[in-house]
């Protein structure tokens, strides 16, 4: 190569590093040495295609070549932010007939991974590709979902925690995937997600003759005379004896599933038995052989296996196979319905996940095995094949084609968005109607405590929903580069919790969130109220230097956000200010350093209550900023709060309380302590001098200056 | 659908490399001052490789770079499988002007020897691919309604070409995929040399050689058995010059290659007779139009108009 010997491999892999950083949508950087490390002999890397950065990749086979794949870069044709809003790059290796022959991640930024689970799970992940059809839908399943029965020609083992991570990376495969077949190999993405259903009330009571006649039954007939031009030149032209004329197979060829079809073939009370076999999206295609049952040439005969994949019948469409398999329906007799012929028959089912378009032509071809040689013999077969065009209008496409991968994991994660809708709708209840719950000052704190720990529990580890300043770095990667912001898509509890919080940061401020909602806020506070029994003493931060340690939060926000705009690999260290990802995500299965940070930020809130929260959380920081548009001043006050009471400024533990009496809202973390306080005729002070001079005082708000 | 034609390689390429195991003839190559460099490809519909020797590695590299850039300006010229080639467009548009250098040597070859074999080469065979691809997909053959229909848009006369534009009479259809691989070897063979690269073998779908194998070796050609896949029926050894075939097997619609992408321009069927036809010449334009010619002229009207062909052989395989 030209050039070479200029760069060491190292330099100019940091080189290219540094590249992809300056870069970070740019283009896949592979050079033809690298594609040959990847594809070494005997395999031969082609010359790049001149259109589509595709590289073939060739075998050599008896002295010309023979394309062995196509290999290239995920980032090239489907650049789709993963969770930190950059793309992963895999290198594909698609196989002419759209099998996958190599998948490897060769740049990704997914943090779940980064330094967290490790890189090894995420490589062991896109090798389950290898041998997968790119002309079927793959879904990511649970961990272990293949073992457990998940389809495994079309589902991938997922891996816990990384849930919307793996679902970018699967996203990747297939879009990249399904570009290069549409650009390479001629097939394209319209049967992927497609499902094609047969509509279920059109019915014409049609006679098997009125049937063929329309071509919706279709008849493959093979005579002697030509199997014996098929097989010309083989040794094998006669076998059997009889007159040229004679018929060797006779197949009668229909899709079950169309109720025009079926029904008047099965007869009404078997179609109806058969479509509740067969279930919503799945095809089922009758073979029935009329020709002369004992004959070799009988696909259905002796030796067909029942429940099997039939060896020699097949169902193809677009030139490719479609796996159908025999259902094994116990064969009553010859024949299936009224006016059929009798003679051997199956039913073949085809998985909607097949991606077997019925309102396509479809092909049904037999396969005539005859043998040559007495001791050592030769089989030697011939394809005869008829193909069945059904109206469109039969059918309804049930899914859109294209049906963006978004909507798959909000469908499947119904339960978790329907507990969070309960939590909110508990929750906003509860602070609405202040002289309710919270002025109970003895079940109050439990309601508290048992929030916070379904917060932690529900919020943080099972739904996976920690908010976390990643996703305000994705959305300052996507404003200002990708425009894409489709990744919000892929995790619906997120979204929908950013949403809740959003709107509660515009009524009420940034504490809603941060008081009730985020867990690991809820897990400093249990861990505080755990160790209640130690009575560790509260360390006073002096007040100027509380003042200047609430300033530091918005410098790591302003380092965080500064770095993600100007491209700096730095973003995702300083990112690692936040322990969330440690504590919550990962739950602390970590490397020590990340662990002791986030182990120790715990027990600095044991002796200052919630220190992270006020004086390093940037998504702290990012909510007070944008909470500064609150509309309500709702904690209540009174005329007497600040002058001269100072109970409430004294017992708030976030220090969120003037001296002033005012609420300084952005740092206000609304655990309501001060509400309980001041509904409790007991504790709030003017009231228990009011009540000495006999008066009643009803508290109202107060405005505070901004 | 499932019918896809079947596509085999014409010829088993340079067998010399395989003789002796590369470690031997990486000796022998060495002893004499020369290296090789091999850069394979897709091209033209089918896989491609070019193979130059020479003392200075660098300079291989670059001729090899210059021959698929060579490739790629031909198949923007003339390629079928593009539909933005300048061919495609004067097939959908019926007229080109200024058609690119590539388009005009091309199309001028092809009318001169559809003149010279009074239309038996015919480049305007085009109409009758739909009808026979579409045909055998539904596992049949065509009726002879559809091939009258497609044969009166044929005429190599419905062809003007002149330098500053191509027309078609309405309906007319060009193909020049009976020439193209031959002449992108003539091409890519230029490239090679004007980079000072003696010693050259390429494999555009049809082949060319130069000078002698990098160990010293004369080049060796196999010619394919048209039944025996992967099986070889002759060699060309030496090879110099450029060699192409037409085979019924190479894109056949039935199984006994009764059917083949070669077509008889008067009957718009294939022609009988011959399996495969190679003829070697010191151009791959002349030997990849005369082996097409020869398919559908037959053994013996073939074999007169290669002899009337300066330094031109044809080798004829009948069909079984």
């Amino acid at each position: 190569m030209r050039g070479s010997g200029v760069l060491r491999p190292g330099w100019a892999a940091l080189l290219l590093v540094l590249v992809a950083f300056l870069h970070p949508a740019a283009a896949g950087e592979l050079s033809r040495k690298d594609i040959e490390k990847n594809f070494p002999p005997p395999l031969v890397v082609g010359e790049k295609d001149d259109r589509l950065p595709v590289w073939p990749i060739l075998k050599q086979q008896a002295g010309s070549y023979e394309v062995f794949a196509y290999a290239f870069e995920s980032l090239d044709f489907a650049p789709i932010p993963g969770f930190g809003g950059t793309p992963p790059d895999l290198l594909i290796a698609l196989a002419p007939d759209g099998t996958f022959r190599d998948v490897k991640v060769l740049s990704h930024k997914e943090p779940v991974f980064l330094e967290g689970l490790g890189s090894e799970p995420l490589f062991a992940f896109v090798e389950q590709y290898v041998g997968l059809s790119a002309r079927q839908p793959i879904r990511v399943g649970r961990p272990n979902a293949r073992a457990g029965g998940a389809p495994p020609q079309t589902t991938v083992d997922g891996i816990a925690m990384a849930t919307a991570s793996t679902r970018t990376i699967n996203q990747s495969v297939l879009a990249s995937a399904l570009a290069v077949a549409r650009g390479k190999l001629g097939f394209g993405a319209a049967n992927v997600g497609l499902n094609v259903q047969a509509k279920p009330d059109l019915y014409d009571r049609l006679s098997l003759a009125a049937l063929v006649e329309r071509g919706w039954v279709r008849r493959l007939a093979v005579t002697r005379a030509e199997a014996t031009q098929a097989f010309r030149g083989t040794g094998v032209e006669e076998a059997g004896e009889g007159a040229p004329g004679d018929v060797l197979t006779d197949l009668v060829v229909a899709l079950l599933d169309v109720p025009s079809i079926g029904r008047n073939l099965l007869g009404e009370a078997r179609f109806a038995a058969l479509m509740r076999e067969l279930g919503p999206g799945n095809h089922a295609v009758m073979v029935l052989s009329a020709g002369p049952a004992d004959a070799p040439e009988n696909p259905i005969g002796d030796s067909f296996v029942m429940g099997a994949v039939p060896d020699r019948i097949t169902v193809s469409q677009g030139g490719l196979v479609v796996n159908a398999r025999d259902m094994a329906v116990e064969r009553r007799g010859a024949g299936l319905g009224e006016g059929l012929p009798p003679g051997d028959w199956t039913i073949l089912r085809i998985d909607s996940a097949a991606g077997f378009d019925p309102s396509a032509p479809w092909t049904l071809t037999e396969k005539i095995v005859r043998e040559r040689g007495q001791i050592l013999s030769e089989k030697i077969a011939r394809e005869f094949s008829v193909e069945t065009r059904l109206p469109a209008d039969l059918f309804t496409k049930v899914a859109v084609e294209g049906e963006p991968d978004w909507t798959e994991s909000w469908r499947a994660r119904w339960p978790t968005l329907l507990g969070l809708g309960l939590m909110l709708a508990v929750l906003v209840p509860v602070l609405v109607r202040q002289k309710g719950l919270v002025a109970d000052a003895r079940r109050f704190p439990a309601f508290r405590l048992a929030f916070l720990a379904v917060t932690l529990g529900f919020v943080g580890y099972a739904a996976q929903a920690q908010l976390s300043i990643v996703t305000l770095m994705g959305l300052v990667r996507a404003a200002l580069r990708t425009h894409d912001f489709a990744f919000l898509l892929y995790d619906p509890p997120s979204l929908v919790l950013w949403a809740f919080v959003l709107a509660s940061l515009v009524a009420w401020g940034r504490g809603t969130f941060c008081g009730w909602l985020c867990p690991f806020g809820a897990m400093q506070e249990l861990a505080a109220f755990a160790m209640k029994p130690l009575k560790i003493r509260q360390v006073a931060v002096p007040p100027r230097l509380d003042r200047a340690l609430r300033l530091v939060k918005y410098a790591v926000l302003a380092g965080i956000l500064g770095a993600t705009a100007a491209a700096s690999p730095l973003a995702d260290a300083f990112a690692e200010a936040e322990p969330f990802k440690t504590a919550i995500t990962l739950s602390f299965l970590r490397t020590w350093p990340f662990v002791a940070y986030a182990v120790g930020l715990i027990v600095l809130n044991l002796f200052v209550y919630k220190g992270f929260c006020r004086y390093l959380c940037p998504l702290g920081a990012a909510l007070a900023l944008v909470g500064r548009v609150r509309i309500l001043d709702w904690i209540p006050r009174r005329a007497e709060c600040g002058t001269p009471c100072q109970l409430c400024k004294v017992r708030c533990r976030y220090g969120a309380i003037r001296p002033d009496g005012r609420i300084d809202y952005p740092e206000c973390f609304q655990c309501m302590d001060c509400v309980t306080i001041i509904h409790d005729p007991g504790q709030c002070v003017p009231q228990v001098v009011a009540k000495r001079h006999a008066k009643r005082i009803v508290p109202r708000p107060l405005a505070v200056s901004r | 659908m499932s019918a896809r034609p079947t596509r085999r390689r014409a010829i088993l390429g340079a067998c010399g490399l395989a003789l002796g195991g590369a470690a031997a003839f990486r000796a022998l190559a060495e002893g004499r001052g020369l290296v090789a460099r091999e850069r394979a490809g897709l091209a033209f519909g089918t896989t491609v490789s070019l193979v130059a020797a020479g003392p200075d590695p660098e300079v291989l590299e670059a001729a090899l770079s210059e021959g698929f850039a060579a490739m790629r300006s031909i198949e923007a010229a003339a390629s079928l499988f593009r539909p933005d080639s300048a061919l495609s467009r004067l097939n959908r548009e019926g007229v080109l002007a200024d058609p690119p250098e590539h388009l005009r040597v091309l199309v001028a070859h092809a009318l001169a020897l559809a003149g010279r074999t009074g239309g038996a080469f015919d480049p305007t065979v085009q109409p009758l691919w739909p009808v026979w691809s579409q045909a055998a997909a539904r596992k049949e053959r065509p009726g002879s309604e559809a091939l009258a229909a497609a044969l009166v848009r044929i005429g190599w006369r419905r062809v003007v070409c002149t330098a500053e534009a191509i027309r078609l009479e309405p309906g007319t259809e060009l193909t020049l995929n009976a020439l193209i691989q031959g002449y992108a070897a003539d091409v890519v063979m230029a490239a090679l040399r004007a980079r000072g690269v003696a010693d050259a073998f390429v494999d555009t779908g049809e082949f060319g050689a130069a000078g002698t194998h990098p160990d010293g070796a004369p080049w060796r050609l196999g010619i394919a058995d048209p039944r025996g896949e992967g099986e070889i029926a002759a060699v060309i050894a030496p090879f110099t010059g450029f060699a192409a075939t037409s085979g019924d097997y190479h894109m056949a619609f039935s199984p006994d290659f009764a059917d083949h992408h070669i077509y008889d321009p008067a009957t718009g069927r294939s022609p009988g007779g011959l399996a495969s036809v190679t003829v070697t010449a010191p151009s791959g334009l002349v030997a990849d139009g005369l082996s097409t010619a020869c398919m559908v002229l037959g053994r013996e009207r073939g074999a007169a108009l290669v002899a009337g062909e300066p330094g031109c052989a044809v080798r004829f395989s009948e069909k079984a």
